[in-house]
């Protein structure tokens, strides 16, 4: 056994939990409206300023085992739900901040973990039970899923900007899905793009495509075309290039004029192609073996009126074609006007000093189809990149809350309302239970507390005070009363439109309480190869 | 004098044994903790890669990852190996058993009783106590309900020492369904594992297609469907290049005066590319799949006929698939009516979480399916997979061998108290080493209520009483920390895995004592520089 080494179990349970708490007092002053940011400079050395839990988990690079995998709790949680990425790690290690007194009441941890797993299935319901139903009726679901949005949106850095972020969000999903009908939206339909410069209110909502490109301006080509023809070719044009290597032998100066001749009439005849099948707009395909595009082709497109758009990724073939409807064409034998693509305009735009290609599908005055798009672009603006890629991750964040309520039907009041009635019901449920689980369900209630108890600390309010003029609130039947951090004091949280996804709450509670299991059953670190 | 070379070690004697021990015991008591429903999990942090973490209570994951020097510690590595690949499951008991022996033998060996008769000694009690099991085992030559019952609950006993624990009735029933329709063949590759990252595990799935994790091109139908079962869609497989159908002539190169003769050769080459295509559509097929890229002209020839074009299914994929559909995996098409096509009734595009599959339904061998597991994170999706691996493999064992016996420490127990009958029995010192077994397969019911928190004294106490007094199904009962009945429990294990437990351990042990002389050789000069 040379290289090998193996701490004693309890140890090895102590120093897990330790450095779960340590990720925990970094953590948990940003979680909530008045959490603070956090600056992370990477090992490249960019600097990143962020209060999204998933984010700053992600870069802390932890080499402690116990904190990488609450590294991949918090990653998780995004996936499944987008938000509540700080909550579930500051519940994770709330419940394991619990066990080492359990742990040395002589409890197992395996009596623990079943305990905790019982427990988790009890709050599954109290947070069932305690769920308002979404507002179903169609005039009002726009405005129902904007407070969801802006609840999420008022914890980030760009929280002023939630008035805006927020029915851009619920716009988009509602562009490309039904949000009462359908049950799960694809949100890699939305493609959010970012621009330096400019305020995040001027963040718009493209029905259409929107890319960093440049329109060609070789031959003052036009760079706004209406009711456009989109072909989206894949094939280059150029002078011809065989696969295998060729040269071109040239002996005189009469082959060589007739050489230039020849390809300019190769390649006029493609363009002339391509204007008789009526289209008026190319997007031209990246190519790693040679020039996609000629000079010459320039030019001759642009006398025929013809906008080009070069160095489109492959990748981003199925995501252009399925936006403007039209097909792939791999070759110029296959140009034909039934592969073109439509919209209202194609037009190049300056925006702070960076050209970008805008196409809009439809024509914005007539009235606009309902929840008919395939894809949609959303243009985000910030005066740095710094807030440009907070804003980015703050707007997906948004947009996954608004995916967890089409998912989910379902809200819970926030504030820490929701956790502070687990806390007390899931007490009540614990004196129900005789023997050891009772202890164990009695220590998993109480981890709860420590939500409203850090907002209320990050909100500068005295945290003792408040949690318990909370729980009393609760006492007295008022599920929906809530911290709200702003007014600095205990109100109606649906009154105050503080509402959040159930989904959030409940993958929460689930993956942090299944992490925590998972922690507790680990008796040994073992150095492998 | 010195007959070895200068860096090689001799350990003999007492030495030798004494390392074997240590070396054994080490290996066994570090598995320990891991055996049985409430067993603990291990980290295993890899020191090579920064990123690589893994947790398991799985003995031959956590054995083949670690690095030993010790030689006994190497055979007790090998022997959960060989496990695993016969039966795999059991890798852990089977370590710990054997550990157990080798740390009874070195106390008889401090007695000063010699190794030949504890070897003996060993090699009858296995004897008895494999005939002990054989006798208590249950054949199950009843109904297909019945037994269809019984392979349900040994899914439930292999997993519920497994992370699957929370859920193991749901996957208890996915593993019998999945094992069930390969119609008693073994060949595990038939069931695909498809892991994704997202919800939780109770919404992982058995998928009665073949579900591909790979993208449709651009431009081509999504969604086909046999519109007469008699008539399924036709699916080529193949592993050819469709990007630029290269000239391969080494060296190869074209010489031209002009633009037009470049176009010619360029449109030349285009027209082979067609050409493969349209030789590949001579198969008369709905579908083609690839192992390398399409490239955009040949997904265009495809699309333009309507052929769904699957690009870059790699080699597991298209190997699966050719399994699957009955297909050759083709390379040349010059002979359509040769060719081995696969068949299936529908292929069309899933959505997994945030993911797009491609699933293909209604495949000739029905035998084939997939599993979709679902979770939190990565680790628990690996340890998921193990363990769900770790079922299928012991029921299709079981659909093969039928033979089952109990589980939760009664059939140890009841092996125990067959040895020590007969160890009563004999009038020389190998009654002492027999003795020693009983009590070895006593421990491992010891270390079951240990890892679950129980008192295991008075439990194992009970439990002798019980088997004893003549109650042969009686095993611990984890959950309400008591002697109940393993039966009644429907705690039920592969008699094969038991049997081979018994059987390899015993076997590893008394090979391991029987050394006596441990020669490390030099190890192999490097040269500089190498």
């Amino acid at each position: 056994m040379a290289p090998t080494s193996s701490a004693k179990s309890e140890d090895v349970r102590t120093t897990n939990i330790a450095a779960a708490e340590e990720v925990l007092s970094a953590i948990r002053t940003s979680l909530g409206p008045r959490g603070m940011d956090k600056m992370v400079i990477t090992g490249k050395g960019d600097v990143l300023i962020s209060n999204d839990g998933a984010t700053i988990m992600k870069e802390l690079e932890a080499r402690h085992p116990a904190a990488r995998l609450l590294i991949e709790l918090s990653k998780a949680q995004d996936v499944e739900a987008g938000d509540g990425t700080t909550s579930v790690v500051v519940m994770c290690c709330s419940l394991l901040h619990e066990c080492p007194n359990l742990l040395k009441m002589g409890l197992h941890p395996s009596v623990i973990s079943r305990g905790y797993g019982k427990a988790a299935a009890k709050a599954e319901e109290i947070l069932d039970s305690m769920s308002i139903d979404l507002d179903l009726d169609p005039s009002n679901v726009r405005k129902t899923l904007i407070t969801a949005a802006k609840t999420s949106l008022s914890s980030k850095v760009v929280s002023q900007y939630s008035k805006w972020l927020a029915p851009i969000a619920v716009d988009a999903v509602s562009a490309i899905c039904d949000p009462l009908n359908d049950d799960n939206v694809n949100l890699d339909d939305i493609r959010v793009v970012k621009l330096a410069g400019d305020t995040i209110d001027r963040t718009e909502l493209i029905k259409g495509l929107c890319f960093p490109r440049k329109v060609s301006h070789v031959a003052n080509g036009p760079t706004s075309i209406s009711n456009a023809k989109i072909a989206f070719i894949q094939f280059c044009l150029s002078a011809p290039k065989t696969t295998m290597d060729s040269s071109v032998v040239v002996s005189d100066y009469q082959q060589m004029d007739r050489l230039i001749r020849e390809e300019r009439r190769y390649i006029l005849t493609m363009c002339k192609k391509i204007k008789a099948s009526g289209c008026n707009v190319v997007l031209i395909q990246k190519s790693i073996l040679r020039d996609a595009v000629s000079e010459i082709a320039l030019a001759f497109l642009a006398k025929m009126g013809i906008m080009v758009v070069r160095n489109i990724e492959r990748e981003d073939a199925s995501f252009v074609c399925r936006t403007v409807g039209c097909k792939p064409i791999a070759s110029i034998e296959h140009f034909t006007a039934d592969k073109l693509g439509h919209a209202f305009i194609a037009e190049e735009i300056e925006l702070s000093g960076k050209r970008m290609v805008r196409v809009i599908r439809d024509d914005p005055a007539l009235p606009q189809p309902e929840h008919s798009a395939k894809t949609i672009t959303v243009l985000v603006r910030g005066v740095n990149k710094l807030i440009l890629d907070e804003a980015d991750r703050s707007l997906h964040d948004a947009l996954c809350v608004i995916r967890s309520l089409v998912k989910k039907k379902k809200q819970l009041p926030g504030g820490g309302a929701a956790e502070i009635e687990l806390a007390m019901r899931l007490d009540e449920y614990a004196q129900t239970l005789s023997g050891l689980e009772s202890y164990v369900v009695k220590a998993y209630a109480n981890a709860f507390e420590l939500i409203p108890y850090t907002l209320a600390e990050n909100a500068g309010l005295n945290p003792i005070a408040t949690v318990t003029k909370l729980r009393s609130e609760h006492n007295k039947g008022v599920t929906m009363a809530g911290i709200h951090v702003k007014k600095g004091d205990i109100l109606d949280m649906r009154a105050k439109k503080v509402i959040q996804p159930t989904l959030v709450t409940s993958s929460a509670v689930k993956l942090a309480t299944e992490t925590a299991q998972m922690i507790l059953k680990i008796s040994d670190i073992v150095a492998a190869r | 004098m010195n007959v070895l070379k200068s860096e090689a070690s001799e350990e003999r004697g007492e030495f030798s044994h004494q390392s074997t021990f240590i070396g054994a015991i080490a290996i066994a008591d570090m598995l320990k903790t891991t055996l049985g429903p409430l067993g603990m999990d291990k980290i295993l942090q890899s020191m090579s890669g920064v990123d690589s973490l893994t947790i398991t209570n799985d003995g031959a994951t956590i054995l083949s990852s670690l690095s030993v020097d010790n030689p006994a510690a190497r055979v007790l590595i090998n022997l959960s190996t060989t496990q695993d690949q016969e039966i795999g499951d059991g890798t852990t008991s089977v370590v710990v058993f054997a550990g157990e022996l080798l740390r009874m033998a070195e106390q008889l060996i401090a007695r000063g009783i010699p190794v030949p008769v504890i070897r003996e000694g060993y090699q009858r009690a296995s004897a008895a106590a494999l005939a002990a099991l054989t006798e208590s085992a249950n054949a199950n030559d009843g109904s297909e309900e019945a037994f269809r019952e019984e392979l349900f609950r040994i899914a439930m006993t292999t997993l519920s020492s497994k992370i699957l624990n929370v859920d193991k009735k749901f996957f208890a029933n996915m593993a019998v369904d999945a094992v069930l329709r390969l119609g008693g063949s073994t060949n595990l590759a038939n069931i695909q594992i498809i892991k994704k990252l997202g919800k939780t595990m109770e919404d992982s799935f058995l998928d009665e297609g073949f579900i591909l994790d790979k993208q449709i091109s651009v431009g081509c139908p999504v969604d086909l469907k046999a519109e007469d079962p008699e008539h399924p869609l036709r699916v080529l497989v193949a592993n050819t290049s469709m990007d630029a159908d290269k000239v391969k002539i080494f060296g190869s190169k074209a010489k031209v005066s002009g633009a037009t003769e470049l176009a010619a050769i360029e449109s030349e080459e285009r027209r082979r590319m067609r050409d493969k295509c349209a030789r590949i559509m001579k198969h008369d097929i709905n579908c083609f799949v690839n192992r390398q890229l399409v490239y955009n002209q040949a997904e265009e020839e495809f699309a333009a006929k309507g052929v769904m074009c699957i690009e870059h299914a790699d080699f597991d994929g298209i190997e699966r698939l050719s399994l699957v559909l009955d297909a050759d995996i083709l390379s040349t098409f010059d002979t359509p009516e040769k060719a081995r096509v696969g068949t299936c009734q529908r292929i069309h595009e899933i959505m997994i979480g945030e993911d797009k599959l491609i699933r293909f339904a209604g495949v000739p061998k029905n035998q084939a399916c997939t599993i979709v597991l679902r979770g939190a994170s990565k680790h628990l999706l690996d340890e998921a997979e193990r363990s769900l691996h770790d079922a299928l493999a012991v029921l299709s064992q079981t659909v093969k061998d039928r033979h089952t016996c109990l589980g939760a420490g009664s059939s140890e127990m009841l092996m125990s108290l067959a040895v020590s009958r007969e160890a009563d029995e004999r009038e020389d010192l190998t009654q002492v080493a027999m003795g020693s077994f009983s009590q070895a397969l006593e421990n491992i019911c010891f270390i079951l209520c240990e890892n679950a928190g129980l008192d295991a004294n008075t439990i194992v106490a009970k439990l002798h009483a019980a088997h004893a007094g003549g109650h042969k199904t009686a095993g611990i009962d984890i959950v309400n920390g008591c002697v109940g009945d393993a039966r009644e429990l429907g705690i039920v294990e592969a008699l094969k895995s038991k049997r081979q437990m018994v059987m390899s351990a015993t076997e590893a042990a008394s090979q391991l004592l029987k050394v006596d002389n441990i020669i490390r050789c030099a190890p192999r000069e490097r040269q500089q520089g190498q």
